[in-house]
């Protein structure tokens, strides 16, 4: 993939030829890895399946057998979840700091998935979340709502951005807290969408989510290039003839709708989106191309490694993949601040 | 920056301090008359609850009662003067119990948080009977119930303790009579209905799936014998094989929550299955996930179409117990004709 | 009290107190005066709601011992008071974070503070099962060490606003998972038990509750206003603050201390009460038009914010009282609307 042209007092010609190959490695590794972690996550779990039995489950499917059940009817729709799941938070976590220039934003921190949690969790309330394509509609306009709402009180620094996310965050928390305090009928709705988990969903229609997620991946790698340029500033975007309002916006719609579709799905799940585009930060320098296509291969690895620890670390029964993701991202995110500063980067 | 606005709230705080002392110690005065005036009308005894022996009038007249007492001295018959609201309870009570439930004062809501110590004075109690489980009874205010009149805590710690618990309650509020009418009444079906199915769940096999309490996405839960869904059903002779793995407190020691992937190893020896249905005989989320999955549809008590729905689980007093086992009646009889 | 001529003060007042003039800017007097007002009549409100109101001449006699009132002095009283207290407390709290942060959303819920102390809590209650006092104490453990860990992490290269806030937001973040994990372990009246603590509540606050905290506020809060002057400085900037000779990274230490004291109290024994720091204080400060986060106006609106929020928590759904956080946390959602609000309008 083409890189921007070289960029003024950017990194000299010479970096980028290694940094070519290393990205095509990074990129092969990735796939394997991605193999492997969609193994792993169909031949892990709370029931501990013979590995005799998963492949017999795949191609030569029996039907009488709670083994095969299990593999096919649990694990594999799990999987795929997974794998949108995380490359819809990934990519969208990329975005959202290509686009603000700012390492720390990801839709997780700035309360996009909480908005779009609350958005379902009230939508239940009133009655409107019955169809899958209600949950997106009810799950993007919470989305976009809490972007909104967290742009313009925090625009202006970085600090006020993740503060804002901070406040907002907590203050659905509390709202939702109190709806399920007072009305105890909307509990086992909320609950659904209180803590982000991949379990329970194999049997919802996971088909219109998963479309939307792809189309918007799509969108995101066609927009990438153009996103390059924006990122170099505006004065030079211009020069290079990206129309900067425009990508804006189509950045923001896919933004919004890569973090409400996913949060539709799963509920709100910290750290993804800020997690991989740091793992890809050195790599990816200066490409917005390659951190798209690379962050939708490395966030799915992250969820799906994530789901399978969620689903072994208690003795009996599973734990929601939120709290793992929580676990693995708050020490990465120390470790970034603590090593990198928190305004540099 | 001037410190006087604060320095005007302490001298006011220290006015107010001894005001209360004062006020505190006069109270007390003539409560103690109040107290001794009503002693005169009734005697006291000593009465063991989960806070201690107290001392409690012989014939109460006027009885608050929070928590599960409020389903169980509202069938009682108790002198019921003032109840916190108790959802919990709401689905199984009789049309007659309702308009009581819904006549009578509210003096707290659900958590203990929400307990309204004024509404509570403001009725007048003789006795306060808190029903509230253990855990949730430290976060009352004892001391300032007790200065309104004796307080005893009697609440359940496993699910299956009901029956000792509710008959302390009503024994304590002095509405023994009318309890124990009906602890015979479920005695008496209990026995009858052990005696039809005798033969039919001799040595039967039962699993249970529960919807109580908070079933995380992607588990189900299970109960064994002495849950809620069970422990009716255990009195007339169902057996739920098995035990929990991972042993806790309370209904942790009889309950689990175990992830559906480990639905079919768990209950591959069933030969029955029940399950807790709604008083409308709807599913709860929790128990519709599990019954739509193909893993339920592949489990062998299933395809022998040995599957039973359990209605009024949640049940705490006898009345309510009654109505439970009528359900389960309705629901074995298939397993008579096989 | 006399205007002097000088210009740059015809804005001020002079208060004569014990002996000494103190210069205090017209405006923040009138907002002294006006929250203090506002504290009497709004406490003269909560002794007198109850599930039956009682008259004026009711509270006035039980408070000069005419009528005494076991209710009115012993029931309401500490609630009253517990209201002003606390508040003060949080408004105070808020206002020292966001004059460290120079940010206006700063709060102490940043630093994981009542994230840790719901984790101090929920393990007294379901791993040693035990009464009220020890939870205060969980609580107040809890919320300490998560503190201290924020800091600590955060701690080479200063007390920068922004390192603190982001791994803030890290510990935060990971301590949230380990509270939903402790409540999905739990026993299920034990959960029950436990989110209801979480929400906040001064329901049934007795005097002999107030006496501790009380104290170790009064001690924080007269630490703070001695520092007061010093605070001020330093947020108008490192710079200015070095040049006037103060301690920087002692001067923060110590108001963080304060801060993380004076919420931790609270929560003890009130549970977590959420927003009250985080919007008194630019509430306070937009009243007093002042530069900076002054300690004072705050410390005025938090209290009566609280005492507003625990009358709206009792009367909404009378004779069921509801936990103050709720009230809180719907004030702190329209104080983000207003701050939304106000940055629309400033474009």
């Amino acid at each position: 993939m083409s890189t921007a042209p070289t960029q003024a007092g950017s990194a000299p010609p010479t970096r980028n030829a290694p940094s070519r190959i290393g990205r095509s490695a990074v990129l092969a590794g990735g796939l394997v890895a991605l193999l492997a972690a969609i193994v792993a996550s169909i031949a892990v779990g709370a029931e501990s399946v013979p590995l005799g039995q998963i492949w017999p489950a795949l191609t030569d499917f029996d039907p009488l057998s709670g083994d095969h059940l299990v593999v096919r009817d649990i694990r594999v729709p799990r999987t795929l979840l997974g794998i949108a799941v995380g490359a819809a938070l990934a990519v969208a976590g990329a975005l959202i700091q290509t686009l603000s220039r700012n390492p720390l934003a990801e839709p997780g921190i700035l309360g996009v998935t909480h908005g779009a949690g609350f958005a379902l969790t009230l939508g239940a309330a009133l009655g409107l979340a019955g169809t899958a394509l209600g949950e997106l509609g009810l799950g993007v306009a919470g989305a976009v709502l809490a972007t909104v709402l967290v742009y313009a009180v925090g625009r202006h620094s970085t600090l006020r951005l993740l503060l804002a996310g901070v406040a907002l965050s907590a203050v659905l928390q509390g709202v939702s807290l109190g709806v399920r305090l007072t009305s105890p009928d909307t509990l086992d709705k909320y609950r659904f969408w209180s803590v982000g988990s991949l379990a329970g969903r194999e049997q919802t229609d996971l088909t219109i989510p998963l479309v939307a997620i792809a189309l918007a991946l799509v969108g995101a790698l066609l927009v990438a290039r153009s996103l390059n340029a924006v990122a170099l500033g505006e004065t030079v975007a211009h020069t290079l003839g990206a129309n900067v309002a425009r990508v804006r916006t189509v950045t923001l719609v896919l933004i919004t709708v890569l973090a409400g579709a996913a949060t539709a799905v799963a509920g709100p799940i910290l750290f993804v989106g800020l997690i991989v585009p740091h793992l890809l930060r050195r790599l990816t320098v200066g490409s917005v191309p390659w951190l798209v296509t690379l962050s939708m291969i490395v966030g799915p690895i992250l969820m799906l490694a994530a789901d399978t620890i969620s689903r072994v670390v208690l003795h009996t029964g599973e734990v929601p993949v939120a709290i793992v993701t929580a676990f693995l991202g708050g020490p990465m995110l120390i470790w970034v601040v603590r090593r990198y500063g928190a305004g540099s980067l | 920056m001037t410190t006087k606005p604060m320095t005007l709230l302490r001298s006011s705080r220290l006015v107010k301090a001894s005001v209360a002392a004062a006020a505190f110690a006069l109270t007390v005065s003539v409560a103690g008359c109040g107290a001794a005036g009503q002693e005169t009308s009734g005697e006291t005894r000593q009465f063991k609850a989960d806070n201690g022996t107290v001392e409690i009038p012989q014939n109460p007249q006027r009885v608050v009662a929070t928590g599960y007492a409020v389903p169980t001295l509202i069938e009682a018959d108790a002198p019921l003067v003032g109840i916190s609201s108790w959802q919990r309870g709401e689905p199984m009570m009789s049309d007659e119990d309702m308009k009581t439930y819904q006549d009578l004062p509210r003096v707290a809501g659900e958590t203990a948080a929400e307990t309204n110590y004024e509404a509570i004075a403001e009725q007048n109690p003789d006795l306060i009977v808190i029903g509230v489980p253990k855990p949730i009874f430290q976060e009352i205010d004892t001391e300032r119930l007790e200065s309104i009149a004796p307080v005893v805590a009697i609440g359940p710690d496993v699910p299956s303790a009901w029956k000792e618990v509710s008959r302390k309650q009503a024994d304590a509020a002095g509405a023994l009579e009318r309890f124990d009418e009906g602890k015979r009444e479920y005695e008496q079906k209990a026995e009858e209905l052990k005696g039809k199915y005798a033969d039919a769940l001799d040595g039967l096999k039962l699993a249970h799936i529960g919807g109580y309490g908070e079933v995380e996405n992607g588990n189900f839960q299970r109960e064994f014998d002495g849950s809620w869904g069970t422990n009716v059903a255990n009195d007339i002779g169902a057996e739920y094989y098995g035990q929990v793995s991972e042993k806790g407190e309370g209904s942790r020691a009889v309950s689990e929550y175990p992830s559906l992937e480990q639905l079919p190893s768990a209950l591959k020896d069933a030969e029955a299955i029940t399950y807790t249905v709604n008083a409308d005989g709807s599913l709860p989320e929790a128990v519709k996930y599990v019954l739509d999955s193909n893993l339920w549809k592949n489990l062998p008590a299933v395809k022998k179409d040995m599957t039973f729905p359990v209605k009024y689980t949640e049940a705490a007093t006898y009345g309510q117990a009654t109505t439970a086992l009528e359900a389960l009646d309705e629901t074995f009889a298939p397993l008579l004709k096989k | 009290m006399t205007t002097t001529e000088s210009p740059k003060r015809t804005a001020q007042v002079r208060v004569p107190v014990r002996g000494r003039a103190w210069w205090i800017e017209r405006r923040t007097l009138g907002v002294v005066v006006g929250c203090a007002v506002a504290m009497l009549v709004l406490g003269f409100v909560g002794l007198s709601f109850g599930s039956s109101w009682s008259t004026p001449g009711e509270v006035l006699g039980a408070l000069t011992g005419t009528q005494p009132s076991v209710v009115i002095v012993e029931w309401r009283g500490p609630r009253v008071v517990a209201a002003i207290l606390f508040g003060a407390a949080l408004g105070v709290a808020g206002a020292i974070f966001q004059n460290l942060t120079r940010n206006p959303m700063g709060s102490p819920d940043i630093i994981g503070l009542d994230a840790g102390a719901y984790t101090g809590a929920l393990l007294v209650m379901t791993v040693f099962t035990g009464a009220t006092t020890t939870v205060a104490f969980g609580s107040v453990v809890g919320g300490l060490l998560t503190a201290a860990l924020v800091y600590a992490l955060s701690r080479s290269g200063g007390l920068s606003g922004m390192r603190l806030v982001v791994i803030g937001i890290a510990v935060n973040a990971m301590v949230t998972a380990l509270n939903n994990w402790l409540v999905l372990r739990a026993e299920l009246e034990v959960a029950m038990a436990a989110v209801g603590w979480n929400s906040g509540s001064l329901n049934g606050i007795d005097w002999d509750d107030l006496i501790l905290p009380f104290s170790v506020i009064a001690v924080l809060l007269a630490l703070a206003s001695l520092r007061a002057q010093a605070l001020h400085q330093s947020a108008l900037g490192d710079a200015v603050a070095v040049a006037t000779g103060v301690g920087l990274e002692r001067q923060r230490l110590l108001m963080v201390f304060i801060g993380v004291g004076c919420t931790a109290t609270v929560t003890s024994v009130a549970g977590p009460v959420a927003f009250i720091a985080l919007a008194a204080p630019q509430i306070g400060r937009r009243l007093a038009r002042a530069p900076g986060v002054p300690l004072l106006p705050a410390a005025l609106c938090g209290a009566v914010l609280l005492q507003l929020a625990d009358l709206i928590a009792q009367m909404l759904l009378a004779p069921v009282s509801l936990p103050v956080g709720v009230v809180t946390t719907a004030i702190g959602g329209c104080y983000l609307i207003w701050l939304l609000a106000q940055e629309v309008r400033r474009r």
